[in-house]
């Protein structure tokens, strides 16, 4: 019965990709050496007055930086240095601790701090991909909208992740030298799943240096293969945005009794399938988060028509990428959404 | 075991990569073999193509396993069934003219002639609905014909994805047309006990009776609904095992290949409808329960209505389409002389699908 429901959740709005995609990372956190110029930490603060604060503590993405790694003193510990940063810079403001459901134990040590503060608010989130995402966020913790693509600062309200609020923490309040950040590596182009200290600044092959398999091809990501980008220049810089890196396994090669090997082709650039015609199966308006209807884009697209699908609530898309990843006949969705767009 | 996978695996593939390099570079033999060696070589190789835009991971639902879906739940619903209870010499030559007619030659001599890229497994789904539909004793070549001009209707109106009717039933709407007599006669009793040797290969020979339906319309007799249920009736050959369809159906929806709102509309809406026209003093009318465990209902209902390319895209739309149906089957069965009326109502519901999908999209986004 529990199952049921579980699977019924990862289907509706969203799709639980840390159940599909389990990326276990190794605990030792390891260090990427780099003596060329680094990039120092900078936060712009924004000129609008800030009423609430998120801090997203619930990574929707497996390749996301878990939450182990960034509070290894305890909740405790980054709930007071969003305190002192919070009296400092955004005096008078609420702060929204968002938590994964799944993550228990944290959701009751955060509780219990919630409890002494009037400015702390602990929420809890389902773990599906994409409820992360500033619209959506925003939508489910305040209930404001924002348009995406919109920065969250012009309606109050600013989302930082923990590492971002360390960052603010010591370099303009301790005045401390804050020069690391924390980057998680995974995929099935990788020896091993990590998490590095690494200085901004930093090339993106100095990172995949030792930790590449040599004996296959593959393709490197930034920011998650859903709705990242594609690292085609090796020498491109990690900056502090970076969130993660992801490399993949390039299967361009034809694999026998793929039906058997799903768990091998799985977390791989393979389209797993070959492109068709759209068949109607109404998976992408099912998966969809904001309730769009995916399919009606691609068949105005092929007709040529793309201002009528800008009728069909066009602007409402957060560009996510489930569309195209949940499709049966492969179609790139997300491209012809991006087409009808601009 | 896996040794031996393991072992002929390099051999398998390299032989396919030959294969595959020597049809492409003669273009007369990939003429006329390339469509087939594509059908075969997807079957068991995976595409080499890899995702160049975002998002760079997919999930692993394909349209072959979309469709393998339908194909297993077609098998277990009905060609099960109807082998225990029609014999295995009624069930499989017809499975066999079937596909040997639609999609070995009709779809094959399409491909070739049109040159399109490949064969499409959905006609293999086509093909195995045109005996399901038509009575035990329909001779082979009616099958055949069936086949053929369901294949060869759905090619020329532009293929899987683009069909405006649901192919199969136009095919057998064609049937209807030129051999009126032979789509509604020969209906076989079904072999009921403790299945033999004898009555798997044969069945019961030979013995018809009328349809639950023909038979309300002419005496006013009602069959039992444990046996109609059951599949202990005359009918369809694949429409009489009511239990293994719904399980079957039951398993489409919940793996997401049938859409739930169709089956649950269509039903729903068939047994309202018949319970309000019975309602109508004066008039003898098929009461609600015959309504739902006679004819090609359930049948439809699961497999044929739930055609996603033929019914609306959005969702509203599916619901309407469905009552649509439901409403039809009942005023046909009810109103007119003809006995069955799933085909048309599915027929003509396909027919105003595209109507319906623009009305809910102008009511919904205001345009």
């Amino acid at each position: 019965m529990a199952k049921e429901k579980k699977s019924k959740k990862v289907y509706k709005n969203g799709f639980n990709l840390l159940e599909k995609y389990p990326i276990e990372f190794s605990e030792k956190v390891g260090t990427v050496k780099y003596d060329g110029p680094i990039e120092a930490f900078d936060f712009s603060f924004p000129r609008k007055k800030i009423d609430h604060v998120i801090i997203n503590l619930c990574p929707m993405e497996p390749w996301a930086l878990p939450n182990s790694a960034v509070l290894k003193n305890g909740v405790r510990n980054i709930l007071d240095k969003l305190d002192i940063v919070r009296t400092r810079y955004f005096p008078k403001s609420h702060c929204y601790v968002v938590i994964s459901t799944q993550e228990t134990k944290l959701i009751k040590e955060s509780k219990q701090h919630e409890g002494h503060e009037e400015w702390l608010h602990v929420h809890t989130l389902d773990p599906i991909y994409p409820n992360d995402a500033p619209v959506l966020i925003v939508k489910k913790i305040l209930g404001l909208d924002i348009a995406y693509g919109r920065n969250t600062v012009e309606i109050g309200v600013l989302v930082l992740d923990p590492q971002t609020v360390v960052g603010i923490f010591e370099h303009h309040i301790r005045k401390n030298e804050f020069s690391t950040r924390l980057i998680p590596i995974s995929g099935t182009g990788l020896r091993e799943n990590k998490i590095l200290e690494v200085k901004p600044g930093t090339p993106v092959q100095k990172i995949l240096d030792g930790n590449v398999r040599e004996d296959i091809k593959y393709r490197v990501f930034v920011d998650g293969p859903l709705n990242g980008s594609e690292v085609k220049d090796l020498t491109q810089k990690i900056d502090w945005s970076t969130k993660n890196v992801v490399v993949l396994e390039e299967r361009d090669y034809k694999t026998l009794f793929h039906f058997a090997r799903v768990s091998e082709l799985l977390f791989t650039t393979s389209l797993m399938g070959e492109l068709r015609c759209c068949i109607y199966c109404n998976y992408c308006d099912d998966i969809c988060p904001v309730d769009l209807e995916p399919a009606l884009y691609w068949h105005c697209y092929i007709r040529g028509e793309k201002q009528k699908a800008r009728l069909y609530a066009l602007e409402k898309c957060i560009e996510c990428g489930l569309c195209s990843f949940i499709c049966p006949s492969k179609l790139e969705l997300l491209q012809v959404i991006k087409e009808c767009k601009s | 075991m896996k040794k031996t996978i393991k072992k002929i695996e390099p051999i398998l593939n390299k032989t396919l990569n030959k294969t595959e390099s020597f049809i492409q570079s003669r273009p007369k033999v990939n003429f006329l073999f390339g469509a087939l060696f594509e059908a075969f070589d997807g079957l068991i190789r995976s595409s080499k193509d890899t995702a160049k835009t975002q998002p760079f991971i997919r999930n692993q639902m394909d349209a072959k396993q979309y469709m393998g879906g339908i194909l297993v739940a077609l098998f277990l619903g009905w060609v099960v069934p109807a082998i225990y209870f029609f014999g295995f010499l009624c069930v499989v030559p017809k499975l066999i003219v079937s596909f040997v007619v639609g999609v070995f030659i009709v779809d094959v001599i399409w491909v070739i002639l049109a040159r399109e890229e490949r064969i499409n497994e959905g006609g293999f789904v086509t093909c195995l609905f045109i005996p399901a539909f038509l009575p035990p004793q329909a001779p082979l070549w009616l099958i055949g014909v069936g086949a053929g001009v369901s294949i060869l209707f759905r090619n020329i109106t532009g293929g899987v994805g683009m069909n405006l009717l649901n192919p199969a039933l136009f095919g057998r709407l064609i049937l209807t047309i030129s051999f009126p007599t032979m789509v509604v006669s020969g209906w076989q009793e079904p072999f009921i006990g403790f299945p033999t040797l004898q009555s798997l290969t044969y069945g019961v020979d030979a013995v018809t009776h009328a349809t639950p339906l023909i038979a309300y319309k002419e005496t006013g007799e009602v069959t039992s609904y444990i046996s109609l249920l059951f599949g202990a009736n005359t009918g369809s050959l694949g429409e009489t095992c009511r239990v293994a369809l719904i399980i079957a159906g039951i398993w489409l929806c919940k793996k997401r290949i049938a859409n739930w709102r169709i089956p649950v509309a269509y039903l729903g809406s068939v047994f309202i409808f018949a319970a309000l026209f019975s309602l109508i003093p004066g008039e003898t009318m098929v009461p609600p329960m015959l309504q739902l465990l006679s004819g090609g209902l359930i049948f439809g209902a699961f497999f044929m209505a739930t055609d996603p390319i033929t019914t609306t895209y959005s969702q509203t739309g599916k619901w309407i389409f469905s009552i649509g149906c439901g409403l039809i089957t009942v005023v046909i069965r009810n109103f007119t002389p003809i006995p069955e009326g799933v085909m048309y109502a599915i027929l003509l519901m396909n027919l105003v699908g595209v109507p319906i999908q623009s009305i809910v999209l102008k009511l919904k986004y205001r345009v």
